[in-house]
């Protein structure tokens, strides 16, 4: 029971965080048509920021925030430097082909993946450092026995779900949300009613960018920080992001938790070399079962 | 005044536009006729913006709008309701509506409440399926409703392609004089492109006949409507 | 695939271009001191992966992060052939294909329901999965420590006929043939009706499909293929003296795309290029930088740091790569 109870709420805990890496996937997916792998590069590289200036004396939420913001600016700028022109140039021949005019964004996004982990080892050099966590990291302590659960854990939690409310009333109830939910499901229809694409493209990296920067400062404090630690974290974020359905933002979140669970109870139950063989072994299962995911929308876009 | 001069559109070694030069006259409906690939939605795609022409010009209200993106086209006042009831399925009704006055709410958001309401009042039928996917719409709504997404931009042009296709006689009746009060009313500048010609040269003041990309006509309407040689021979019938 | 290798002239023109390989690469080997033969090994045996990804992804259109896997099967096949039955490498290497070829298959079916992202996503997985069960199963793979395995030395008629080589030059000598191999099949396989009817499958699914090509199927023999070249330059790559999960990380897919991509992706000749660039640009940035005074920090990430830089502008402003014209000459 014990041992249930401890991969229950670690997996709650670790979903949250693959939670929010899944929805920064979408939203740049929905958003500008790309599946981000620089994704949690973006988030290493503020996260190194927010540490250098912890490191330097600030406190933790000056680094917090200022992470935050570094994330958004990130994003916006890889954007409007690479992607933008990549988007703007279909008509060379090489990229008239369907299947090419997607595979040039994926390996821009790993051409950037790279120089970002390159720029970190060569600006903060490569070593492993740790990284704070602003609440206490032991469990509770409930009638005498240390629970599994920690301060650090609620606050993960509830600043997730509130990450999560938010982003749902932002693309609900707005005006630029709905202006990016219309270019990102019909790009024509949203220009000819006068919707800068461009922009709003610009906005999903950046809203983007700013929820990896936070997943990647929820994690870095239980997993170190050093320029490769969060590829794992974006493989694992990929899968919630795809299980949940690549097009559903609540699917993003679906996903997130189930994949979060899946990796605590065999870490748990099982060994921890076992994560990524289940993990793959989810993967499969549901693009064979349901390609678009638990939550995935019902557009004609192939998978 | 839309003017038009020697437009040409191709797309890689087809000639969809060969010099195409037309008016549209403020306040009045210009109706572009011919058969299928003659070139109609490409001139409205490239009057708007969507496509790119090779050599040509078009002025509005003085002003050259070569080069222009879409949406700072719609800015500039001209709204196209493209070919095939172009809503966005996944949003809902009031949202694809809301969705063309978006760029005005930061000037004047008292005026984007009123313009939703006047939609309202123009397609009752929108108002009772307001929080309805546009997805679950009829043929007929998804029109009104792509219509009414163009409206709210407050164009002085607008620029409708095809609004028949694949709708009922009675309902294409209704929308085509729903167009047809509008122009009359507001002194909205039409440019409708139709292939039931007809219905079209009955409601326009103005007609141009296009065939593989080149004006062979630009008479007003009831003239051309009258004109049995250029009917049979580019229209069929 | 019956007409791959039917058409006379195809078989000639491969041939020839075999040839003039094979020839360059002695007369430019026997030049170099023994470091730099040792990186022209390694430049033909990830030219024989590159390969791999030029038929994958530039010729049919399929992108996979999860090459290196399929070269670590390949790897670990030759590696256990070798250890636990003495099989000579030049029987073990090119038995090891097999077991690519199968892994190629499986993963092949799995990957003819995905396309773009989402198949690049569940490639990375696997090139992560992958080599963890080298350490699920300690016995056979010897988990993290590896099977250690290497060319060994040259038979008495090769030492007898030509000397002594460095251990270097023999790297270079084991991997010659097999790229040369692997460069005659990808030749005719581009130049085949088969890879006409895959670059159509690539530039029009739809009209592929309409015209009556079964795309699951062709998509499939792909990645079989694909997965041939992975796996030998995956067995020809251990054998530099380890196989193990840290010889094939993640980031060899990496750089094998990145190799295919900065070359050209849709031809044998950029992947050639691409392939030498990659390897030697450590080498090369290494000459500019012993100008400068720089911290080893800095040294460290700047063949990563260029080389990714390079990526990012091959896709923006030239996505053909370096062989982009040299392609079209020959179309």
């Amino acid at each position: 029971m014990d041992t249930f109870l401890a991969a229950l709420f670690s997996g709650t805990s670790r979903g949250a965080i693959y939670a929010l890496v899944a929805l920064g996937l979408v939203i740049v997916w929905r958003g500008a048509g790309v599946v981000n792998f620089a994704q949690m590069g973006q988030a290493m590289f503020s996260t190194y920021i927010a540490s250098t200036l912890i490191q330097n004396g600030n406190s933790y939420w000056v680094g917090f925030f200022v992470a935050l913001f570094a994330g958004a600016a990130l994003g916006a700028f890889l954007d409007i430097l690479v992607m933008r022109p990549l988007s703007n140039k279909k008509k060379t021949e090489l990229l008239s082909s369907e299947s090419m005019r997607a595979a040039i964004p994926v390996i821009a996004s790993l051409g950037i993946l790279g120089v970002l982990q390159a720029l970190a080892g060569i600006i903060w050099a490569a070593e492993e450092r740790g990284f704070p966590a602003p609440a206490a990291q032991e469990g509770f302590t409930v009638a005498g026995s240390v629970m599994p659960f920690t301060s650090f854990d609620v606050f993960v939690i509830s600043i997730v779900l509130i990450t999560l409310t938010m982003t749902t009333i932002f693309f609900k109830k707005t005006g630029v949300g709905l202006a990016m939910r219309a270019t990102a499901l019909n790009q024509e229809v949203a220009r000819l009613s006068g919707i800068r694409t461009n922009f709003t493209r610009t906005l999903s990296w950046a809203i983007s960018g700013a929820a990896s920067s936070l997943a990647g400062l929820l994690i870095t404090p239980t997993s170190n920080l050093s320029p490769n630690t969060l590829d794992l974290v974006l493989i694992i974020g990929f899968t919630a992001a795809v299980v949940g359905g690549l097009d559903s933002p609540a699917g993003a979140v679906l996903g997130g938790f189930i994949v979060g669970l899946v990796i605590s109870f065999v870490t748990f139950y099982l060994s921890p070399e076992d994560v990524f063989i289940s993990i793959l072994a989810v993967l499969l299962i549901v693009l064979i079962v349901k390609p678009r995911g638990i939550l995935g929308g019902k557009d004609s876009r192939r998978v | 005044m839309l003017k038009i001069e020697n437009l040409t559109t191709s797309f890689g070694s087809v000639i969809a536009l060969d010099g195409v030069s037309m008016v549209a006259q403020e306040s009045k409906i210009t109706t572009v006729i011919g058969a299928n690939g003659a070139g109609k939605s490409t001139l409205l795609r490239t009057i708007s913006g969507l496509e790119s022409p090779a050599s040509g010009s078009i002025t509005w209200e003085g002003q050259s709008i070569i080069d222009r993106k879409p949406e700072d086209i719609v800015r500039a006042g001209i709204a196209h309701v493209p070919e095939g009831h172009a809503v966005i399925s996944e949003l809902s009704v009031e949202e694809n509506i809301n969705m063309g006055s978006l760029f005005r709410r930061r000037i004047n958001k008292s005026d984007v409440a009123a313009s939703l309401d006047e939609m309202y009042q123009l397609f009752p039928r929108l108002q009772e399926r307001r929080k309805q996917l546009a997805g679950t719409l009829s043929g007929g709504e998804r029109q009104m409703l792509a219509i009414s997404r163009a409206l709210v931009s407050r164009p002085k042009l607008l620029l409708l392609d095809e609004p028949s296709l694949g709708l009922a006689p009675l309902v294409v009746e209704q929308i085509i004089d729903c167009v047809n009060t509008l122009c009359r009313s507001t002194g909205l500048t039409v440019l409708l492109v139709e292939q039931n010609a007809n219905t079209a040269l009955g409601v326009a003041d103005h007609g141009i006949l296009l065939a593989l990309g080149k004006v062979v006509a630009d008479r007003p309407a009831a003239e051309l409507k009258a004109d049995s040689t250029l009917r049979a021979a580019y229209l069929g019938y | 695939m019956s007409s791959t290798a039917k058409n006379p002239s195809i078989i000639r023109r491969s041939l020839r271009r075999t040839i003039f390989f094979i020839i360059a690469i002695l007369a430019i080997g026997s030049t170099f001191e023994p470091y730099n033969q040792a990186q022209l090994a390694v430049v033909l045996i990830y030219f024989i992966g590159v390969l791999s990804v030029t038929i994958l992804t530039g010729i049919s259109g399929q992108i996979s992060l999860g090459q290196g896997a399929l070269m670590a099967v390949g790897g670990y096949s030759t590696a256990l052939l070798m250890t636990n039955y003495s099989v000579s490498l030049w029987i073990a290497v090119p038995a090891s294909i097999v077991g690519a070829g199968i892994a190629g298959a499986l993963l092949g079916i799995a990957a003819a329901r995905l396309s773009g992202p989402y198949l690049a996503g569940t490639t990375l997985v696997i090139a992560l999965a992958i080599p963890t069960i080298a350490n699920r199963f300690m016995s056979v793979f010897k988990g993290d420590e590896g099977l250690p395995v290497d060319v060994g030395y040259p038979p008495s008629w090769f030492t007898n006929l030509f000397g002594e080589p460095s251990y270097e030059e023999w790297q270079l000598y084991v991997a010659l043939p097999f790229a040369a191999i692997a460069l005659f099949f990808a030749s005719n396989l581009l130049l085949s009706r088969t890879g006409r009817m895959w670059k159509s499958i690539r530039d029009h699914e739809t009209a592929a499909a309409l015209a009556g090509v079964n795309y699951s199927r062709q998509k499939i023999y792909v990645f079989i293929i694909a997965s041939i070249f992975a796996g030998l330059a995956g067995a020809l790559y251990g054998l530099r003296g380890l196989v193990g999960p840290s010889v094939y990380p993640v980031a060899l897919s990496l750089t094998l795309l990145t190799a295919a991509v900065l070359g050209g992706i849709r031809s044998i000749f950029g992947a050639f290029i691409g392939t030498v660039i990659v390897v030697f640009l450590p080498d090369w940035i290494d000459l500019v930088l012993d100008n400068f005074e720089l911290s080893e920090q800095v040294s460290n990430f700047m063949p990563a740091l260029i080389s990714s830089l390079l990526l990012i502008l091959t896709v923006v402003i030239n996505p053909a790569g370096v062989a982009g014209g040299h392609h079209h000459k020959h179309k």
